[in-house]
């Protein structure tokens, strides 16, 4: 940076072409307006004819004056003019540029390349060595120190890393090599990480230390496990935006499927979070590949979707009546056409079923077959057991032993709509609203005609999740160790209520399967299994997918531990299952004792650039004004 | 023939369909290069008869028509009508500045110049006259029509900025009808003139004039150049020069009309912006007249 007076020059190379300007002069005064050529026979006629009106061969000097100093502006507006400019600080001496590189340095990256450029082209023009460490985690050994110039070239070619900045383990062994009198340039990402107070310490220590932080604030995106699946949005900002869900569309063309809005926000030490429900069908929830956060391009801010987030797994045990009776008259003909929308169908035997690790087995109307072993135990590992009643049960001498059942029943059962009973089909009462049924409406023709009843008990209030209009128990549920029981008090079909072929049957099914455990236990039993997770598709630092060429298989220990140098975030294969590997996670804002923060990616001091060629601007149309003027007063002689 | 010739030939017809056959008005010029049909209307030198009138005194035997005097008392002498030679020599300028044409809806001067110069030919050709082009021998009968039309177009144009006519071809008895814009150096047109007085030599100028170089419609910073580029001149304000180069102009046509006058000539102006058998009828006037 060129100073004089208060005025520095960024770019102080293009003043020389002010030296242009008198020569400009001279030119322009030279050169009055061309005069048009004509080709006139009679032009002998005109030979020794003096101009009666003589007109200034000249242009104006004014007008002259004018043209010269707009240019004059444009040349000190691309100069770089800045009023003011603080100086830099950073030493003269040898320069270290300390990149974080991880994905949160994605959002602003050209800026911070831009900025690091800039400190290498001092220290070129100063002819002191200077060594660029990239935070990436791939940086070994001793920093070499080189030439200012031979760095420009690795420093334009640096992408972030679909990783958490980190640093070398080290800072003692990584200096070696550095000279004294380091002056330091830190183009942090703003968040803390591991070793960087170590790094902070050793470079303090030995040297003057820069920190320029980001300008806008990192964002990341997590999900949070549970029943209801949610996003947990992190910012170090307070704005909440907006979250994309992004995945095909029935064409199959991926776009933007829904926009999820935060919901409560919390503070914890700078940074703020806010839990996003996805609060989406099931339909729609299934499609999505990607969440994104709006306007924010790192690694961090994209969370794929895999497994845990897509179709749950059901299976329908039971023995199918279709072979032997009408298909209407099968329960499992209900159940699958309410299930098969919106996920994985399994069928077979409740021993075959078992193997495949469902997240829900839906029983309709079976007794005795709850003793299959290893059904108990996986209720417990986080199964959900749906049952539903029947003829069968009800004529079950042994429906007061059966286990796995939320309730105790009573043998029998009750018909209370029937040819030979009085009372009328009872209807569905509204749903308590804080139950899993919550905000589903009841349609008026739900009735119901006969159903099991429950053993009086003092907890049957509150395992009945759904209750006819008389307070009978219609669904009841308990929790069976770290999985849950249900029973639904009528059948499947429509032999004991018209439930079965209600819209309102999809949607209960639906609730209850959504607040299904997915797998919980799945995922380290595959991982064990399942010693190496392929890389399918990768992000990089910006958050954009690309292809995942060239990436060696990640080993299942090395995959729980997160993104890293040779496994970065994405998705990853490993047999049957897909698991995301994303980036977005806890954050903690960084801070610096005894380092000295550059604010601004932008040199300091007031800009003056846009003002000057505004200025010129001006300048070009008063001439433009000028001219035509000039051409008036010609035409007003002529005429 | 080519093309061009042909189209020039077609105009030229259309253009003096309307003229009536144009007569030479008839002068006694004393020595005739080549004898024409051209009758005087009363007794000559001839070869046609003329009249028969009584022998006077002085007649020799030899001329008296013995077959009509034995068919009555008196001597009677044959006369024969008096025959003069009539030629008329067109000269159309080639100087470089006669291909002007001020306007895309105009033709060049050079053009509507041939296009008077032929139908006036043609005219004169049906009536019986010689017509020639200035320098050539001129010759009778439509054929000579296509061989001016041809020579008029085959002329190359100059690149120079005058045209004078060749004063070497002028002959005694000759009519010449000069087609110029006349706007170059004038003295070789006075020398012509000058010229032809003394041989006796009656003829016409024409000025054929684009309504451009008439009316100087320039405006604004010009630089003018004449057609060969010899001559220029750079002005800021072209309007205000038209007074001063009208003037001129009206200085030139004063000087030729006068020279014209001295010599016996006609001076004429044609416009190409009008039509051409405006001034084909006052060229067949004047040369009728």
């Amino acid at each position: 940076m060129l100073l004089i007076g208060p005025i520095g020059f960024l770019t102080p190379w293009i003043l020389a072409a002010l030296a242009a300007l008198p020569v400009l002069w001279l030119i322009l005064r030279a050169m009055p307006p061309s005069p048009r050529l004509v080709r006139f026979p009679g032009t002998r006629l005109l030979l020794g004819l003096k101009d009666p009106h003589p007109v200034a061969r000249h242009t104006p000097w004014w007008l002259l004056l004018l043209r010269v100093l707009a240019i004059a502006a444009l040349i000190l507006g691309f100069a770089g003019p800045v009023w003011k400019p603080s100086p830099d600080q950073a030493g003269q001496g040898p320069l270290l540029v300390v990149m974080d590189a991880g994905w949160a340095a994605a959002p602003d990256w050209p800026q911070r390349q831009a900025r690091a450029l800039r400190a290498l082209d001092r220290a070129a023009a100063a002819g002191q060595p200077a060594a660029l460490l990239v935070a990436d985690g791939t940086a070994t050994g001793a920093l070499p120190f080189l030439p200012a110039t031979e760095l420009a070239a690795q420093l334009r070619a640096l992408r972030p890393a679909a990783w958490e900045t980190r640093y070398p383990p080290d800072p003692q062994a990584a200096l070696a090599e550095a000279p004294a009198g380091l002056s330091v340039l830190w183009l942090s990402d703003g968040l803390d990480h591991p070793g960087r107070a170590e790094w902070l310490a050793a470079l303090s220590g030995r040297s003057s230390v820069t920190v320029v932080p980001p300008e806008g604030a990192q964002q990341t995106l997590e999900l949070v496990a549970g029943d209801q699946p949610a996003l947990r949005l992190r910012s170090t900002g307070t704005a909440a935006p907006e979250v994309l869900a992004i995945g095909l569309d029935p064409q199959g063309m991926p776009r933007e499927l829904a926009r999820l809005k935060p919901g409560e926000s919390a503070q914890d030490r700078g940074v703020t979070s806010w839990l996003v429900p996805i609060d989406l069908p099931s339909e729609l929830r299934n499609r999505i590949t990607r969440f994104e956060i709006e306007g924010q391009a790192s690694a961090g801010a994209v969370l794929l979707a895999d497994d845990s987030l897509r179709r749950r797994k059901v299976a329908l045990a039971g023995d199918d009546r279709a072979g032997e009776g009408q298909r209407l008259l099968s329960p499992l003909h209900y159940l699958r056409r309410a299930l098969a929308p919106t996920t994985d169908l399994i069928e077979g035997g409740l021993g075959d079923v078992l193997q495949a690790a469902p997240d829900v087995i839906v029983l309709a109307d079976q007794i005795g077959l709850a003793e299959e072993p290893g059904l108990r135990e996986w209720v417990e590992g986080g199964g959900l057991l749906i049952r539903f009643a029947g003829p069968r049960m009800a004529a079950s001498e042994r429906l007061a032993e059966e286990p796995l059942l939320p309730v105790r029943l009573r043998a029998g059962g009750r018909d209370v709509g029937g040819a030979l009973a009085w009372g009328e089909p009872r209807s569905v009462a509204p749903f308590a609203a804080d139950g899993p049924f919550a905000g589903l409406s009841v349609p008026n023709d739900t009735t119901v005609r006969a159903q099991l009843l429950a053993e009086p008990a003092p907890d049957l209030a509150d395992r009945s999740i759904a209750r006819l209009s008389d307070g009978t128990p219609l669904v009841t549920r308990t929790v069976l160790g770290q999985g849950q029981l249900v029973l639904f008090h009528t059948t499947a079909n429509a032999e004991w209520s018209n439930l079965a072929i209600s819209g309102l049957f999809v949607e209960m099914l639906d609730r209850l399967v959504r607040s299904a455990r997915a797998s919980a236990a799945a995922p380290e039993a595959d991982r064990a299994e399942q010693p190496f997770w392929l890389p399918e598709l990768v992000l990089d630092g910006f958050g954009r997918t690309t292809e995942a060429e060239g990436l060696a298989p990640v080993a299942a220990a090395d995959f729980a531990r997160g993104p890293a140098p040779g496994a970065p975030a994405g998705l990853y294969r490993g047999g049957e299952r897909v698991a995301a590997l994303n980036a977005g996670g806890p954050m903690a804002p960084a801070d610096w004792p005894g380092a000295r923060i550059e604010r601004g990616a932008q040199a300091p001091g007031l800009d003056l650039r846009g003002w000057l060629v505004a200025l010129a601007a001006v300048l070009f149309a008063l001439d433009a004004l000028g001219s035509a003027w000039l051409a008036r007063g010609r035409q007003g002689a002529m005429a | 023939m080519k093309p061009q010739a042909d189209q020039l030939r077609a105009g030229a017809e259309a253009a003096s369909a309307a003229l009536p056959a144009l007569m030479l008005s008839a002068e006694r010029l004393a020595a005739a290069l080549v004898p024409g049909a051209h009758g005087q209307r009363r007794a000559g030198m001839g070869e046609d008869f003329w009249q028969y009138r009584p022998a006077t005194a002085g007649d020799t035997a030899r001329s008296i028509d013995w077959r009509r005097s034995a068919r009555s008392d008196a001597q009677f002498v044959r006369d024969r009508e008096a025959q003069v030679a009539q030629s008329a020599a067109i000269w159309v300028s080639a100087a470089a500045g006669m291909d002007y044409a001020g306007g895309a809806d105009r033709p060049g001067k050079r053009d509507r110049a041939n296009l008077l110069a032929l139908a006036l030919a043609m005219a004169l050709l049906a009536g019986g006259e010689r017509v020639a082009l200035a320098g050539q021998p001129p010759r009778p009968g439509r054929l000579q029509a296509e061989r001016l039309a041809e020579a008029l177009v085959a002329r190359p144009l100059l690149d120079r900025d005058e045209d004078a006519p060749p004063a070497e071809a002028l002959r005694p008895g000759q009519r010449v009808v000069l087609f110029d814009d006349f706007l170059g150096d004038p003295q070789p047109v006075l020398d012509y003139l000058a010229r032809a007085a003394v041989l006796g030599v009656q003829g016409v100028l024409m000025q054929v004039l684009d309504p451009d170089e008439d009316g100087f419609p320039w405006r604004g910073a010009v630089l003018f150049r004449s057609a060969s580029g010899a001559l220029r001149h750079d002005t800021r304000d072209a309007a205000g020069l038209r007074a001063a180069y009208l003037a001129r102009l009206a200085e030139r046509r004063a000087q030729l009309t006068g020279a014209a006058r001295m010599a016996g000539w006609h001076f004429g102006m044609h416009d190409t912006g009008a039509a051409p058998s405006q001034a084909l009828l006052w060229l067949w006037s004047v040369l009728e007249g």
